[in-house]
């Protein structure tokens, strides 16, 4: 039997039996809409993640102190709540004056509640330094940055996030207005622009930027950086950059076997690698659920096609008894389901990439204004491949049977 | 020509055996009009369905226009039903839903014969048959006798040599049974050999040559003015 007459055979015998076919491929179009809807929101998810990371700043290394334990992109002790205290401003000042790297700069971390007229937030505090704000790329929106003067003097001056500045200020001008933190009074020198995420996922627009030898010394009581920024000189490889922190570090902290490192020394592309791997993963995870509905409608599929194959019993016998052979009658059985599910898949395809474009909207209008729409080519082929895939695997059991009916039986079946 | 050699056909079910057909032997030469007869159980539907290659004997030997069947695969049967066979059955078979023209062009599906020249063959069996005019009805909405002639335009369609006729006129009132069986006549004049399964006299009377089965043996097989004119009485 011709494919083409195959297939006209095919869609004749669905046409028969509209309703029935629309439910059968319900199934089916539920669960490619699941799987498209989850793999746009998640690779759109990722989209935001990598862009904001990479806004960060370009030729960017840090380093983060403590151990890790297992792989190079295990999370090191401090990034568990345990306080390490081996990074030092010696440290980043060996840091300055390698050829390498143009820019060094510490960081360090409070919490507090910051206290603006009856508006009482908690706050993440960063001590920051000017170099800091130009490594990882952050601009004043309002007023200024912190600069070294300000650091130098202990200067009682603050840098708002974006967030924090609406949430104390709401729509009233900032800039010049004290506000308490930690009973301490910090005049408003600057408000960020909107930055989102940091590398290490902390929320730059809920921080607030305070002087580094304010933070140390008069909030936090301490001598340590809870982490290093680094901007490379271009015209040295990360590689090679990294390779020279990593040598630094170790002659200043006297180890000399590398498996007792006590810092971890990671670029730019090491936290786009992780976060790109957990993305990916998590879409993976979310498009194996939306898989087992597509399971689901196939069992669906090969039940209705069972029940279609013994009322159409007669059929079968005729077909046979006119010269259709085994293989033409299992070739239009398949092709019937095969449509139904590639029919299942394409409406699938635009419900689900419509529903995405609808979250994209809302989440663009109201969350998180850089959300884009992704609707991965990889994600439609996917959807189209295994929908018809599921037609083929579900189809033949029903098809088989069609097919080894004996032509006498057949005809007589009441 | 038809030649069939001591062919036996047996069932079994349960444990039981059923001996349909026993060392059944004749020779149907083209363009012949054959009745065949005989009472429920007779065996006449398992002759039926073994000479038109839906069912095989267990043992013997037939050939049909010189192919042997016992040397042929299940696609070689339905090859052969496709392009030198054409059936009429008592129940029509028809697909209810779909067209006359797509009840007619049905063999045409699973033959060789191309898209482009499918067309006019549909349209001159429906001719022959007299439902120029029904082309495009379905066929579900046809009188009995509309029916039969679907199926035999069906039949027609692939030129075949043999056409199989099972009680074609077993559905219909006698004033289109008759019209049936007039239509068959004319294939058979046209040089079609005809296989016909009655059980009725009036039927098998169009018939040249009647064999007649008994208990899945050969009763009687003569012409059908021979057999008739003597009111041959079952032994």
């Amino acid at each position: 039997m011709k494919v083409n007459d195959s297939l006209k055979t095919a869609l004749a015998g669905l046409r028969h039996a509209k309703t029935r076919a629309m439910l059968t491929m319900l199934g089916i179009v539920i669960g490619i809409a699941s799987v498209i809807l989850l793999m746009s929101i998640g690779t759109s998810a990722q989209n935001l993640i990598i862009s904001q990371v990479q806004n960060i700043g370009s030729n960017l290394l840090f380093v983060i102190p403590g151990a890790t334990q297992g792989s190079k992109f295990s999370p090191p002790a401090s990034a568990f709540g345990i306080i390490i205290k081996t990074l030092k401003e010696r440290d980043i000042e060996f840091f300055r004056k390698d050829p390498s790297i143009d820019k060094a700069a510490g960081e360090v971390h409070g919490q507090a509640r910051a206290v603006y007229s009856n508006n009482d937030i908690s706050v993440t505090y960063t001590g920051a330094t000017g170099e800091y704000f130009d490594i990882i790329n952050l601009e004043a929106e309002k007023g200024r940055l912190l600069n070294s003067k300000d650091d130098k003097s202990m200067e009682k001056v603050v840098v708002l996030g974006s967030e924090v500045a609406k949430k104390l200020f709401g729509e009233k001008e900032a800039i010049g207005k004290n506000l308490r933190l930690k009973n301490n009074s910090f005049k408003v020198i600057g408000v960020m622009e909107k930055k989102g995420m940091s590398a290490f996922g902390a929320d730059l627009d809920n921080n607030i930027f305070i002087p580094m030898s304010v933070a140390q010394k008069q909030m936090l009581g301490i001598d340590y950086y809870s982490a290093a920024f680094i901007q490379g000189n271009n015209s040295y490889s990360i590689d090679f950059i990294k390779s020279r922190m990593t040598s630094i570090l170790r002659q200043n902290h006297s180890i000399t076997n590398p498996d007792k490192d006590d810092f971890n020394v990671r670029t730019q592309e090491d936290a786009l690698a992780v976060l790109g791997s957990i993305t990916s993963v998590l879409k993976i995870f979310l498009a194996s659920i939306a898989a087992i509905s597509l399971v689901v409608g196939g069992i669906g599929i090969m039940n209705i096609m069972l029940v279609s194959v013994i009322e159409r019993t007669r059929e079968i016998g005729l077909r046979k008894a006119v010269g259709a052979t085994n293989a033409d009658i299992m070739q239009q059985f398949l092709t019937e389901a095969i449509i139904l599910t590639s029919i299942g898949g394409l409406v699938g395809i635009i419900g689900g990439a419509g529903f995405s474009f609808l979250i994209y909207l809302g989440i663009s209008k109201f969350a998180v204004a850089d959300w884009t729409f992704a609707l991965p080519l990889s994600s439609i082929l996917l959807a189209l491949g295994v929908s018809t895939t599921i037609g083929l695997v579900f189809g033949i059991y029903p098809a088989r049977q069609a097919s080894r009916k004996n032509p006498v039986e057949a005809l007589r079946y009441e | 020509m038809i030649l069939v050699e001591k062919i036996s056909r047996s069932y079994e079910n349960d444990g039981d055996k059923t001996q349909a057909l026993k060392e059944v032997s004749f020779k149907i030469n083209s363009g012949e009009f054959v009745a065949v007869m005989g009472p429920s159980g007779s065996g006449k539907s398992t002759l039926l369905h073994i000479l038109s290659f839906m069912d095989r004997a267990s043992s013997g030997s037939y050939s049909f226009f010189g192919e042997k069947m016992e040397d042929m695969n299940d696609t070689e049967l339905a090859n052969v039903r496709n392009k030198e066979m054409g059936f009429v059955f008592q129940a029509f078979n028809l697909l209810g839903r779909s067209s006359v023209y797509q009840n007619v062009e049905l063999p045409l599906l699973y033959s060789t014969i191309l898209p482009s020249e499918r067309k006019s063959l549909v349209e001159k069996a429906i001719k022959d048959v007299g439902l120029t005019e029904k082309t495009y009805v379905e066929a579900g909405r046809l009188s009995g006798g509309q029916k039969q002639r679907v199926a035999i335009a069906r039949a027609l369609v692939n030129n075949p040599n043999v056409i199989f006729a099972d009680e074609p006129t077993g559905n219909l009132d006698s004033h289109s049974g008759e019209n049936i069986m007039q239509i068959l006549k004319k294939l058979n004049e046209a040089g079609k050999t005809i296989i016909l399964v009655t059980h009725e006299t009036y039927t098998a009377q169009f018939a040249e040559r009647l064999i007649r089965l008994k208990d899945g043996e050969i009763e009687v097989d003569g012409t059908v003015k021979d057999i008739l004119s003597k009111n041959y009485e079952s032994k």
